[in-house]
């Protein structure tokens, strides 16, 4: 059967034509593109990626298809994924199924075919747009769709991939080399976690309870946690400034580490304002500098939105900074256990080599508890 | 180092006043006139020719904030550190009057002409700048200049804003010993 003609129209006017590989549906978000080059479950997976629509900018996608364990969240979480070439004859052991037929599957339009290389120049120039995926509208009505749909910006999009109620992960529902006996706790207020934070926890002797968004500090110190972690999440920080106030009241209690949106709300907390990024950090090989130590890291990103140091209080300072654009990519308290990274330590896709900031995490709490 | 005062408060003052006025001439009014201030110290200029607009012709212009860490030439040679743009709005047709505190080779304000064209088709683009101190490398000119202050290569420009520095001063400095 012959593949069915696809359309990505971006708020411009400017139109992509393709063929649909995934759902024949229209779906409209952030048009933002990762140059991961592998990856694309866990991508597709990332709850940071809601509202959006995903470009990959290496030419190939699917060739080694889709299994039952690389997922980071519960569902495809991107509105709409663009690709150059899908592959649907996937090769390889653990594969179960093609990328067409996931995205099929939970209803998520893919398109492919598309020129990846002067769509991502685009967005690099212009700045990231709103677009949409479709196979069953005309270019115009998706375009009249698009603009009358709100903005990325305007919707909070945390509340859609958080939990409602707290959960204790399971580390065995997850293949993790377990500790036998966790000796800490772990608050996560879930702005939309990603399964591999848990994991690398849970394997570092923790357990791991999760809290909804807006939990107060209260809900959270009634955990008698050794250490609380703010997660990434989706959308503008702005929408968070709930959480601000509950940052604020627990320095000092507690151990806080805070990833991604996590870290630009630890950011606001201390002052400072967040900006939108042109076209955002979203990758496998971001270097990022440590400011003390001068060595840098390639670390994996999914951010759109970066902290302004500018207004920070005497009491943080910048601990890493993005080589490509000289953003905050870090922050480090100068006197309680607090810290924050912009980048996905955690990986799932891309490096492994900043799963160390777990293990400073861990030592942080083992420091008060002993101390 | 050696300073010298090229521009007192009540200076720089007047030449904001003065600009404000010369813009409302030359665009016949303000319509579709935006202000977009370069990072760092055009910015406060853009807000106070905005105020200094708003007094002249009981109307405000919209004012923005451009980056051009990613834009500029010397990228490869030095790493960039991207501020945020905020544009109030679509440049498609707008009268742009681009303003910075010193034009000096003219390659930032390319940086920035290149910056501003990716975010649409302006209208037109004009350069606000306070001082003028020579040495193009590039064919650019401004359209409104606070003062022209002739200077030697191995001297700096130094302007002070209230907003980013604490008080409003220029002044040319250079190393002991230089001539």
């Amino acid at each position: 059967m012959p593949a069915r003609p696809a359309q990505l129209v971006l708020e411009d006017g400017t139109v992509f034509r393709g063929e649909s590989f995934g759902a024949d549906v229209t779906s409209a978000g952030e048009v933002v593109f990762s140059t991961a080059m592998t990856g694309y479950q866990e991508m597709l997976t990332d709850p940071s990626f809601a509202g959006q629509v995903l470009v990959l900018t290496y030419p190939l996608a699917g060739n080694y298809g889709i299994n039952a364990e690389d997922v980071e969240s519960k569902r495809i979480q991107v509105a709409g994924l663009v690709v150059h070439e899908a592959c649907d004859a996937p090769s390889h052991w653990r594969s179960e199924r093609t990328l067409g037929e996931y995205l099929a599957s939970e209803s998520i339009p893919g398109i492919a075919g598309v020129d990846t290389r002067a769509l991502t120049r685009k967005l690099r120039s212009a700045g990231v747009m709103m677009g949409a995926v479709t196979s069953d509208e005309t270019p115009e009505q998706a375009l009249a769709r698009l603009r009358s749909a709100p903005r990325y910006g305007e919707v909070d999009l945390v509340r859609g991939v958080s939990t409602d109620e707290p959960y204790e992960w399971d580390p065995a529902a997850s293949d993790v080399r377990l500790k036998p006996d966790p000796q800490r706790n772990v608050v996560v207020v879930d702005d939309g976690v990603k399964y591999n934070i848990m994991r690398l926890l849970a394997e570092r002797g923790c357990r791991v309870t999760a809290l909804p968004p807006d939990a107060s500090a209260e809900t959270i110190l009634a955990l008698s946690p050794d250490g609380i972690l703010f997660s990434p999440g989706p959308g503008d920080p702005k929408f968070l400034d709930y959480q601000v106030a509950t940052v604020r009241s627990l320095i000092g209690k507690a151990p806080i580490l805070g990833i991604c949106l996590g870290h630009q709300v630890l950011g606001r907390a201390f002052g400072a304002d967040t900006f939108k990024l042109k076209f955002g950090h979203r990758g496998a090989n971001h270097p990022v500098q440590d400011v003390e130590t001068g060595r840098v890291h390639i670390t994996a990103q999914n951010h759109g939105y970066a902290v302004d140091p500018d207004g920070l209080s005497s009491d943080i300072e910048v601990s890493q900074v993005h080589l490509n654009d000289g953003t905050c990519e870090g922050l480090r308290h100068r006197s309680e256990p607090v810290m924050s990274i912009q980048y996905h330590s955690e990986a799932s896709p891309g490096p492994l080599d900043n799963v160390y900031v777990f293990d400073r995490f861990v030592e942080m709490m083992d420091a008060v508890n002993s101390g | 180092m050696i300073a010298r005062t090229v521009l007192s408060a009540e200076e720089i003052r007047r030449a904001v006043r003065r600009i404000a006025h010369e813009i409302v001439e030359r665009n016949h009014g303000l319509a579709d006139v935006v202000l977009v201030g370069m990072r760092t110290r055009g910015v406060p200029l853009a807000n106070r020719l905005a105020e200094a607009i708003g007094e002249i012709e009981d109307a405000s212009v919209p004012v923005g904030a451009l980056d051009i860490g990613l834009y500029r030439d010397d990228i490869a040679s030095r790493a960039p550190h991207v501020q945020p743009t905020d544009l109030p709005m679509a440049m498609e047709g707008r009268t742009v009057i681009l303003v910075d505190d010193v034009l000096y080779t003219g390659r930032s304000i390319r940086a920035a002409l290149n910056a501003l064209t990716d975010f649409g088709r302006p209208a037109a683009i004009q350069l606000a700048v306070l001082v003028d101190r020579g040495h193009r490398q590039l064919p650019i000119r401004a359209d409104y200049v606070g003062k022209n202050i002739p200077t030697a290569l191995h001297e700096d420009v130094d302007v002070l804003l209230e907003e980013t520095d604490g008080h409003d001063e220029v002044r040319i400095a250079r190393e002991e010993g230089e001539q």
